[in-house]
């Protein structure tokens, strides 16, 4: 009906701030990392993803999405010889995610399969500043009178109050903190993959959901403004385009409409490429578009490595 | 006229009917007729031999390697196909002989600079190796599967942390095994529930935190369940039935290959031995493939080794192989067969390697015709998520058709182990009774670099 970020929004007590926050623009500007060899290597991935994976013309969709996130994730794994507390990373597949909150005596619940969840032993710190986090108190969420806020939410009888990332992961476990969820849109027909929209709202209820199960279990069931928010990130493309999104919990008291907000940092819609020509695209003898990657953006594998290393550089 | 050599009989300019000018500088006079060669569409042996060498003439002319393995797999006829992970009674021995490969037990020796020095006291000393001085504590039997400081070591740069990489080991394994929670397996799928993820854990933290010891690890490719494929001729049989029947035919062979996960590098790894070494004999078997058992059938001639000609990591380093369940130990055990379970990693590990290696020797523009100029080498391990074995595998030669493999007097090696386990159990977050050894020879394998690097 209308975008679903803002409702999204609304269900999830947060403000948005467009771009991504300071701190993951400070690590694409540090020079050091080396960057420019990445963008080769980089380039040769999403090569290797799109056009030279399979014995057919063309891979599809359903295995160059994933492909190419694993090529990506490898890239970024191998930064951990420069930075070596990056091996305190793991990355868990399939986990299920259920969390439940009160919004104005509407009782809500996030459960499912969030993708692939990439846990790392110490926490992402802070991104925002307290100044920043007060500010949010006069921000005043945006309703959506008459329609009711919880529209297209299927609405189900629940019996047992889930509450912990502890589902996905027992006691114990040391890779406690969820750092980054990624969602990967792979259907091959387009009308089962979700539309950037869509999937920028799924991608914030799901990081809502770990950030809450994880302060829950750190913090106790009260709900009240955290000292330390949690900071969980989340990437989501479909091959091509990508989301990035940084997700700042700083209270867990929703039920009311006032008060202290959470935060949420998006950069929607950031193009890896322009075209991936498999076989060159001939018009009357001649190539108008000869076979490769055309358009390739450094700038968005950037953010992809800043995001994969914010909260140990 | 006697033999005097060239003499001048007569003036310039008069000729002499019947005689021409001995040693005349005239130009050698072309032939007057075509060369006298066999037809190209008789039905006789040497219209056969002359087509074949008009198509192998026109392999060696193709222009880029694609072309050249379109023509190569361009004709289609029933074929056997040959599965690396295969129940088959002894199929290691037949698969030698299939692909002319001699098998030597145990891991090649390799030079001493090339080994890790390891920073445990307590690993096995191998040659050329003084241990580590610096006081570490010896090694527990058990090891608790939270995150274990990594033992410190006195000038730890060049050596490699095995209290480190053991730690990521566990964790990965407990992560799998112990800590997510998942559904219950499938029906007979439990290598995907648990050693499947474990191995691809496994792996990608190890080569990421390797990386910066080996440097041809940092520009890698990893792939997750790529496809390998080869074809090619070996041997010789009489057409049983049909059309065709009574015709000699060469032995077609496909190889259709779905490691687990695999690491291609830009460079090649160095010869292990010279390439006209001898090192043993390859078995010979007279029967015919179809009593292994093996199984004919027609379909595309495949050449790949995980990625297209145009991908700049065309070499292969290594290879990593899950055994399915219908494979597992408790079932050769229960049908008393415990001798065979051995030969279930070893086929594997020939088969595989032996498609892989001369599927990179095809993208590099050699075949049966064109031999390879240098080896070509690599690695794979084979595990059933517990018990690993470790496989290396150097090509010498792709010659191995009817014609081809009187004149060539190379054999293919291939190293191998037995298979080991890399733990006893798995109990209440706790992984009892791990093995340094299997992890020092997976180290070892991601470690092995050329020598200019």
């Amino acid at each position: 009906v209308f975008p679903g970020v803002r409702q999204a929004q609304w269900l999830t007590k947060t403000k948005l701030v467009e771009g991504l926050p300071p701190a993951v623009q400070g690590i694409m500007d540090n020079a050091a990392l080396g960057l420019q060899e990445l963008e080769e290597r980089a380039k040769h991935v999403v090569a290797h993803a799109r056009l030279w994976d399979t014995t057919e013309v063309a891979p599809r969709r359903e295995r160059y999405c994933p492909m190419l996130f694993e090529n990506l994730i490898h890239i970024c794994r191998l930064m951990s010889g420069k930075y070596p507390s990056l091996s305190k990373r793991m990355l868990a597949r399939n986990c299920r995610i259920a969390a439940t909150w009160e919004r104005e005596s509407i009782l809500l619940q996030v459960r499912g399969l969030s993708g692939i969840l990439m846990n790392s032993m110490t926490p992402i710190p802070p991104v925002a500043s307290k100044e920043e986090i007060l500010a949010t108190k006069e921000h005043v969420l945006e309703t959506f009178y008459p329609i009711a806020p919880t529209i297209d939410l299927q609405e189900v009888n629940v019996y047992k109050e889930l509450n912990d990332t502890g589902q996905c992961f027992r006691d114990g476990y040391p890779y406690s903190h969820p750092h980054t969820l990624f969602f990967l849109e792979s259907a091959n027909v387009r009308t089962d993959r979700f539309r950037p929209e869509q999937l920028r709202a799924k991608m914030l209820m799901f990081a809502f959901g770990n950030a809450l199960a994880k302060a829950r279990v750190l913090h106790g069931n009260d709900p009240k403004v955290l000292e330390e928010p949690v900071v969980v990130q989340s990437i989501g493309t479909d091959g091509q385009l990508f989301q990035f999104m940084v997700f700042q919990l700083n209270t867990t008291d929703l039920v009311s409409n006032d008060g202290i907000k959470n935060l949420v940092w998006i950069d929607s819609d950031q193009n890896l490429y322009e075209r991936a020509q498999c076989v060159p695209e001939v018009k009357k003898r001649v190539v108008t578009k000869p076979a490769g990657i055309s358009g390739f953006q450094p700038d968005t594998f950037k953010k992809f490595l800043a995001l994969y290393l914010h909260g140990t550089v | 006229m006697a033999a005097l050599g060239p003499r001048r009989l007569l003036p310039p300019g008069r000729r002499w009917f019947s005689q021409t000018v001995p040693g005349a500088p005239s130009p050698p006079a072309s032939p007057l007729y075509p060369p006298v060669v066999a037809s190209i569409t008789a039905k006789s042996k040497a219209a056969k031999s002359r087509r074949l060498q008009r198509f192998n003439q026109r392999v060696h002319a193709a222009a880029t390697v694609e072309e050249k393995l379109r023509l190569y797999g361009k004709l289609q006829r029933p074929k056997y196909m040959v599965y690396p992970q295969t129940f088959a009674l002894n199929a290691d021995r037949w698969y030698r002989s299939f692909t002319k490969t001699v098998l030597v037990p145990g891991m090649p020796p390799r030079a001493g600079a090339t080994k890790p020095p390891v920073a445990a006291a307590g690993a096995t000393p191998e040659t050329g190796r003084a241990p580590e001085p610096g006081a570490e504590a010896p090694r527990d039997a058990e090891v608790p599967g939270a995150a274990k400081t990594p033992e410190p070591a006195a000038g730890a740069t060049p050596y490699v942390d095995i209290g480190e990489l053991r730690s990521l080991a566990c964790d990965a394994l407990l992560q799998e095994s112990f800590y997510q929670n998942k559904k219950r397996p499938f029906l007979y799928r439990d290598q995907d529930h648990t050693p499947g993820p474990f191995l691809t854990q496994l792996v990608s933290t190890l080569a990421a935190s390797l990386s910066c010891r080996n440097p041809l690890l940092a520009v890698s490719s990893l792939d997750l369940n790529p496809e390998v494929n080869y074809y090619w001729h070996h041997g010789k049989e009489v057409v049983v039935h049909g059309h065709r029947k009574g015709r000699v035919d060469p032995v077609r062979f496909q190889i259709d290959d779905n490691p687990h996960l695999q690491i291609r590098v830009p460079k090649q790894l160095p010869e292990v031995v010279p390439l006209e070494s001898d090192l043993g004999d390859v078995p010979v078997i007279d029967h015919k493939p179809s009593k292994l058992p093996l199984f004919k059938k027609q379909y595309e001639n495949k050449v790949f080794i995980g990625s297209k000609v145009a991908d700049p990591c065309c070499y292969g380093h290594t290879q990593f192989h899950l055994l399915p369940d219908r494979l597992k130990r408790e079932r050769f055990i229960r049908e008393r067969l415990e001798d065979q379970i051995e030969v279930v990693y070893r086929s594997n590990g020939i088969a595989s390697l032996f498609a892989w290696t001369a599927a990179q020797a095809m993208y590099q523009g050699f075949w049966s015709e064109a031999d390879v100029t240098r080896p070509f080498v690599s690695q794979a391990v084979v595990t059933d998520g517990k018990y690993f074995a470790f496989f290396c595998y150097q090509l010498n030669t792709l010659a191995l058709t009817e014609e081809t493999i009187k004149n060539s007097p190379r054999k293919n090696i291939c190293w191998g182990t037995d298979s080991k386990p890399l733990y006893d159990v798995v109990e209440d977050g706790n992984v009892k009774g791990f093995n340094d050894e299997v992890l020092l020879q997976l180290v070892r394998f991601l470690l092995n670099r050329p020598k200019e690097l």
